[in-house]
């Protein structure tokens, strides 16, 4: 008998005991909703977070001076920035790339001093596609040329500093040669990001005023802030462009860094995220597999009596073992469709809408900062197709090892005993 | 023991079967010597716990002897591996059961048809065999019926067209005729006694019903395990 007669024969049996057979596929198909809902916040969530700590300055993959990771001083430049950023844009995964200086700052007004992060760049090279504090603006405008007057701020940090739009606050730096430089500037913009470290120690600067102040080259940073269309392609590119740049080791004058390398406490964060949803996604995959199994495995022993008689009638003991693990094929096979059907209405909803978290724990428009990096509250879904197809594949899967016993089984009845039982 | 010029088609030696059944063994066999020749429309009767299932099942290759040898066709049934035994049942033997045993899922049509697709007959030929056997035991219209949807004898009628479709070399019926009313009994064994005379097959019923003795050409009588008597009738 040919495998799609048994196929055929294996979908009837399926049907024999409707509630018993729609009982399991119930729960395939709320394990397979539970596992693709959990991955699609995990991948959207995570991806979300990389590409956040991304447009905050570091970009997906960063060229920067070997030392600079571990004491980052404005001494520790890239030089011939522009002809890199040209160079990496060949790679075919990179999106866009744009050059950073970043470093210390003290602040200082008539009422207060306090110390900050300055990121500087250039206005007309970035968009919110590389730089994401244009979108927490909250009062006064954003720079539109290198060599813009003014100073943006966190918002806690203007208010620390006692500061409003267009007064002026003194900043000292430390220049390439160690010289203290200062200036003044007037207060241009406020931005509000939801991380409150970054709210309380953000300083924005035009890129080309900064290099008159420090004394650097006209195509001279700190960084090179690549971006890519896929965040998950980081370590390799990464690799390439070492490969690329000749720098490899850490003796040379660039190098160039995964996100996760950049940002560690964010890599291990999600590190961690992911190894806790496996292990529930293990839990799901077990509960659904012993599902499948007592299903199987009852249906089998009610029909022991029946498999002798096929055995008698010349089914062989593999078409008996192939017929259940047709069975078990289907039952898995219907599950993922009822899965698909009961997962596609909840999961557009929340690709498109998403669920305000924080309207649910009561604290409605405040942003949260994780692993330093800010995010709305707002839990959207978006599952990358490769562990869709994983999980379809862990389905189907699960569902051919629980039926792998009760197939041993039919495959091993004794006829001449089962053909004797009533 | 009656003696003809046909060819021998079961062959029993010094047969005998054991078991353990709870705490008590049981000799269900005593050294049976039985030769059945093509053709026969053969009755083992006996009352119960004579042996006469038992003897079906290793005729069948269903169960294993404990010692003495048992041929079917020639081939010595304990020289060969379960899945020539799984072989030798597909092929050479047709079964009746009792309780006709029809696979439930299927219809009339696909469970007459399920041996000769065990075999890989061509889907034209089962057709046309098929069709042929289930008019020859009168369920012509009948064949996308399942099981439920049958009476006992016309299920009892699918499960006989389902035994010879394969043309096998012997069928064995254990008590085919138990679950049915007279009538329906003596239809049976009239399409069974038909197909034993017009395409030849060898029919061996285990049974102790005096209609199927009376339709017999020959009955073996079974006495505590061993054969009492043996005798061939008009």
């Amino acid at each position: 008998m040919t495998g799609l007669k048994l196929a055929v024969v294996a979908w009837r049996n399926l049907w024999r005991h409707k509630r018993r057979t729609l009982l399991t596929l119930s729960s395939i198909a709320f394990g397979g909703f539970l596992a693709v809902l959990f991955t699609a916040l995990q991948d959207r969530s995570f991806a979300d977070f990389i590409d956040t700590a991304a447009r905050l300055g570091s970009g997906h993959v960063t060229l920067q001076h070997p030392d600079y990771l571990d004491t980052p001083r404005l001494t520790r430049t890239v030089q011939g920035s522009a002809e890199l950023r040209a160079l990496v844009t060949r790679d075919s995964d990179v999106a866009r790339a744009v050059e950073r200086i970043s470093g210390q700052i003290m602040l200082a007004t008539a009422s207060d001093s306090f110390g900050a992060f300055f990121m500087a760049y250039d206005p007309e090279l970035e968009d919110a596609s590389t730089l994401s504090f244009g979108e927490g603006l909250t009062e006064g405008a954003m720079y539109t040329t290198p060599h813009d007057a003014g100073i943006i701020l966190g918002k806690k940090l203007a208010q620390n500093l006692g500061l409003k739009i267009g007064k002026k606050v003194v900043y000292t730096m430390l220049d390439k040669q160690g010289e203290i430089v200062s200036g003044m500037r007037r207060l241009s913009g406020v931005i509000s990001t939801g991380a409150p470290s970054l709210d309380a120690g953000l300083c924005l600067l035009p890129i080309n005023t900064v290099r008159e102040a420090l004394g650097y080259a006209s195509d001279e940073s700190t960084a090179v802030a690549v971006f890519l269309s896929d965040a998950r392609q980081s370590p390799a590119v990464a690799q390439r462009l070492n490969n690329t740049l000749g720098s490899g080791g850490r003796d040379a004058s660039r190098v160039a860094l995964a996100w996760d390398e950049i940002r560690p406490e964010l890599s291990t964060f999600i590190a961690m995220k992911v190894g806790g949803a496996r292990f529930m996604e293990l839990i799901i995959a077990i509960l659904v597999a012993a599902g499948i199994f007592n299903t199987l495995f009852v249906s089998v022993m009610e029909r022991t009596r029946e498999f002798g008689i096929m055995l008698a009638i010349g089914y062989s003991p593999g078409q008996l073992f192939g017929l259940v693990m047709w069975e078990s094929l289907w039952l898995g096979l219907v599950g993922i469709a009822a899965s698909a059907a009961m997962t596609i209405g909840p999961y557009v909803y929340l690709v498109n809408t998403g669920i305000d978290m924080s309207a649910i724990g009561g604290t409605a428009g405040v942003a949260t900062e994780v692993a330093g990096v800010g995010f709305d509250g707002t839990l959207r879904v978006g599952i990358f197709p490769e562990h869709l197809v994983i999980i379809v594949l862990a389905v189907v899967l699960a569902t051919l090892t629980a039926g792998l016993y009760p197939a041993w089984r039919a495959g091993n009845v004794v006829p001449v005993e089962s053909i004797k039982l009533v | 023991m009656p003696e003809t010029n046909a060819a021998r088609v079961v062959e029993l030696t010094a047969v005998t079967k054991d078991y353990r059944q709870g705490t008590l063994d049981v000799q269900a066999l005593r050294g049976i010597d039985l030769t059945i020749y093509k053709g026969e429309f053969l009755a083992i009767c006996g009352p119960s716990g004579s042996g006469k299932t038992t003897a079906l099942n290793l005729i069948g290759a269903l169960d294993s002897a404990t010692s003495g040898s048992l041929k079917l066709e020639g081939h010595d049934l304990k020289t060969l591996s379960r899945r020539a035994l799984s072989r030798l049942r597909r092929d050479r033997i047709g079964f009746v059961f009792q309780a006709y045993n029809l696979l439930p899922v299927l219809t009339a049509y696909e469970n007459a048809e399920t041996v000769l697709a065990l075999q890989g007959v061509s889907a034209a030929e089962r057709r046309e065999r098929v069709m042929q056997l289930l008019a020859e035991v009168g369920l012509a219209g009948l064949e996308e019926r399942r099981p439920d949807q049958l009476s006992g004898g016309q299920q009892q009628r699918v499960a006989i067209a389902r035994a010879i479709a394969a043309n096998p070399a012997v069928v064995l019926a254990d008590e085919p005729t138990a679950n049915v009313d007279s009538e329906t009994a003596e239809k049976l064994l009239g399409i069974m006694q038909q197909l034993n005379r017009e395409r030849a097959v060898t029919f061996i019923f285990s049974t102790h019903d005096a209609r199927v003795m009376d339709h017999a050409q020959r009955i073996v009588r079974l006495v505590d395990g061993q054969v009492a008597s043996d005798e061939r009738q008009q």
